[in-house]
């Protein structure tokens, strides 16, 4: 589960990396078609704005899905979590730690 | 996966995500910081609180600023007192105009219309007011 | 922990108390009086903001002004840091097992120059925005309004500057020495960055008034471009101080979420080590970003670079702190009360609002977002969304061993449901109306544009809606505290198992015994 949400943002990240490329391309190609011609500014910046919204949007929904997962499925009253936890066995169970940390 | 795999992979992500986002936009604004050479120069001075605009043949105007079609401009932005920021949201130009300096914007319209003009840096009493219009006429000379 | 209101005091013993807690319930009290104050004018504006045109609450700019400036410095200096100093002075010196903070006169001395320096913000009223830019705040800004403010200012940061120094010497001196530095708990870690970097940042700000002050009585021109100044240089000294100041506002709240998370996912963090490694990443790259608020002003393109690439560079170690949280949920049973339910939804806005910010750093993107709503939705965002979500989140947690009663959780899940709602409808939406292109600071705006009407009025209802959620939560801070069931103070919410503080920490008012 875990490696395919991860597979799926690397190619979700490469493809929205490599698709504005292709735009610049071809409008370097228009540039240099018409020599009178003037960049058009507001298109390039609304461009950009958009290209960075679709990225920030991509991460979000990963980031956003992640979570509305993760607190579904780690509710206490989900019926797969009935069972405590191995860390509730602890007296504190956030005072364990995975680390192996010295003193 | 390890514990920390995880991690790593995720701020790689991170990190690749922001890479993209630098370059792409120090290409786009390397891009639209090239001012075109034969861009006609026009003075745009803020005070409080309106723009008066004086054009290369020396016409000048308050407020409504005329341009044509087809020509790119650039502006010459400064303030006579404190500081404003010269901004015509449907062209993307936007630049402070603080006083002791001059800033620069250009644009090169293509289309006819009238658009608002503002001032986006606060400049006190009247600044919500400081707005002037952006007319784009069809260049009739050629 | 002194359960305060088990065992009432009279006031003045707290009042003239160098005490840890005693001082840190002063800061308490004093940061959520001024949120209240803070909001009533956020609630005058965004109502005057409904009806374009029509003066409504507020008719004339130069009081809208004065109300947009007021809000803004009480949320940041008179809300947002005492609120982080009260519950860092509660919880530190417990956190590093100390009997106290190492300077106790110092901290209440600290404490007692805030209704000072909230005197003067509020009595002078001043209308030059809350980053007073040069010029205006030298040649134009009106009477003693814009001096009270400088006086408030200085009075304000010299205290953070002087409870800084007593959470460092805190937490570096008086920290047992059994207790590594790294195995400190994170919200004291979170308090040690940012006493750091109010050490570091302050000075220049405090500098800058100065400045200010000279310039405005016509002494100097540092700053007055007709005496031969420059503005551009009042900017760098303002956000030299107040971008890492961004970092000082959010990293307590962060802190505070890692106390909360783990608790209610009853399990251990996901990695201390790197949420120490992400706080001081954070406090180091904060101080490389104080550019990207000023790419307007003419700055050339390397500079812009620079900045930019000084912004994106926080970005990685803010991810950290989202993934830690992800992370330390992960596999957990989780209790969603209120505290936790805050805490969530502080990280769901946190990340948001980050998300919008990389967008800021794109220097093209300045173009359209610089000085319009947009900037206005993204920071209130992170003010809101996350330093707002976190501190309410450790009020609840903090609620039981402060009073000693439980908190109605219906009435905290109204709270929590109305103020996330409101958030995201206020400031999402003000980012659409930045988009727009409709300015920051405005009192009134044309209502030939629609869709800025339109917008505003969503904007406006959201803004209730948090409006009405705090009318909530002030109401059951005050009704439960005094008539809600007594807590169980070994485990009020619950949880099972047991925890090593608040509650078991040495309390010498005598207070509740027996842990």
């Amino acid at each position: 589960m875990k490696t395919l949400i991860i597979a799926i943002s690397i190619i979700t990240l490469v493809a929205i990396a490599i698709i504005p490329q292709i735009h610049f391309a071809s409008a370097q190609l228009a540039q240099t078609q018409s020599a009178k011609q003037y960049i058009n500014l507001r298109a390039e910046v609304w461009n950009e704005f958009f290209r960075m919204t679709t990225a920030a949007f991509t991460v979000g929904a990963i980031v956003s899905g992640t979570m509305i997962w993760l607190v579904w499925r780690f509710r206490e009253s989900n019926p797969k979590n009935k069972a405590p936890t191995k860390w509730e066995h602890l007296e504190d169970p956030t005072a364990g730690s995975y680390e192996e940390e010295g003193h | 996966m390890g514990h920390d795999t995880a991690e790593w992979v995720f701020v790689a992500i991170v990190i690749a995500v922001l890479c993209y986002v630098g370059v792409d936009s120090w290409m786009v604004q390397k891009e639209v910081e090239d001012v075109p050479a034969d861009a006609e120069v026009i003075k745009v001075t803020g005070q409080q609180w309106f723009w008066s605009f004086e054009h290369a043949d020396g016409t000048k105007e308050i407020s409504t600023l005329h341009v044509k079609k087809g020509h790119a401009y650039l502006f010459e932005i400064q303030s006579r007192d404190v500081m404003h920021s010269f901004n015509i949201p449907d062209w993307v130009v936007f630049e402070d105009a603080v006083p002791g300096h001059t800033n620069h914007a250009w644009f090169a319209p293509d289309q006819v219309g009238t658009y608002p003009i503002q001032c986006r840096e606060y400049c006190g009493l009247l600044h919500y007011n400081m707005r002037g219009s952006l007319v784009v006429e069809d260049d009739n000379s050629t | 922990m002194v359960l305060e209101l088990q065992k009432p005091r009279p006031v003045w013993q707290i009042m003239f108390s160098t005490h840890h807690t005693d001082v840190g319930y002063l800061y308490l009290v004093f940061g959520i009086v001024f949120l209240f104050m803070g909001g009533v004018l956020a609630m005058i504006i965004r109502t005057h903001l409904f009806f374009p045109g029509q003066g409504v609450l507020v008719s004339d700019s130069a009081t809208f002004n004065r109300i947009f400036t007021v809000h803004g410095l009480t949320m940041l200096f008179l809300f947002a840091l005492p609120v982080a100093n009260g519950i860092g002075n509660i919880l530190v010196p417990i956190m590093v097992r100390y009997k106290d903070m190492a300077y106790p006169k110092l901290n209440a001395i600290a404490f007692w120059m805030n209704p000072v320096g909230a005197a003067l913000l509020w009595l002078g009223f001043a209308d030059t925005s809350w980053v007073s830019y040069a010029p205006y705040s030298v040649i134009r800004a009106p009477g003693p309004a814009a001096d009270m403010f400088i006086f408030g200012m200085k009075i304000l940061g010299i205290s953070s500057i002087l409870s800084s120094i007593n959470f460092v010497v805190t937490i570096m001196k008086c920290k047992h020495p059994d207790l590594s530095l790294r195995r400190v708990p994170l919200f004291a870690w979170s308090m040690l960055t940012v006493s750091l970097m109010t050490i570091i940042a302050m000075p220049t700000y405090a500098a800058a008034l100065i400045m200010m002050l000279t310039d405005r009585l016509g002494l100097s021109g540092f700053f007055n471009p007709f005496a031969g100044g420059d503005p551009i240089a009042y900017l760098h000294l303002f956000w030299f101080t107040f971008h890492p100041e961004v970092y000082i506002f959010l990293l307590p709240a962060i802190g505070m979420m890692y106390e909360i998370i783990p608790r209610f996912s009853r399990k251990p963090l996901y990695s201390q080590a790197s949420g120490v490694f992400a706080f001081v990443m954070l406090g180091i790259i904060g101080f490389a970003s104080w550019g990207h608020h000023m790419y307007s002003t003419g700055m050339d393109f390397t500079t812009k670079v620079v900045f930019m690439i000084g912004t994106l560079a926080a970005v990685p170690a803010s991810g950290m702190h989202v993934f830690n949280f992800l992370a330390t949920m992960w596999g957990g049973r989780i209790r969603f009360a209120a505290p936790m339910k805050f805490a969530v939804g502080g990280i769901a806005l946190f990340f948001s609002a980050g998300a919008g910010g990389v967008l800021n750093s794109a220097m093209p993107l300045d173009f359209i977002s610089h000085g319009t709503y947009w900037v206005v939705g993204h920071m209130h965002l992170f003010l809101i969304g996350t330093i707002g979500f976190g501190f309410v989140a450790m009020i609840y947690y903090m609620f039981p061993y402060i009073t000693g009663r439980m908190y109605n959780e219906k009435w905290a899940s109204a709270h929590f449901v109305l103020m996330f709602w409101g958030t995201v409808q206020t400031f999402f939406t003000q980012h659409l109306l930045g988009l727009e292109g409709m300015p920051r600071r405005v009192y009134d705006y044309p209502t030939e544009f629609t869709s800025w009407t339109q917008l505003n009025q969503i904007s406006t209802i959201g803004a209730w809606m948090i409006g009405a959620s705090f009318a909530i939560f002030l109401a059951s801070l005050i009704y439960y505290s005094a008539k809600g069931k007594y807590a169980n103070m070994d485990d009020p919410w619950g949880l099972g198992g047991k925890y090593y503080y608040p509650v078991a920490a040495k309390n010498p008012h005598g207070g509740h015994s027996g842990y």
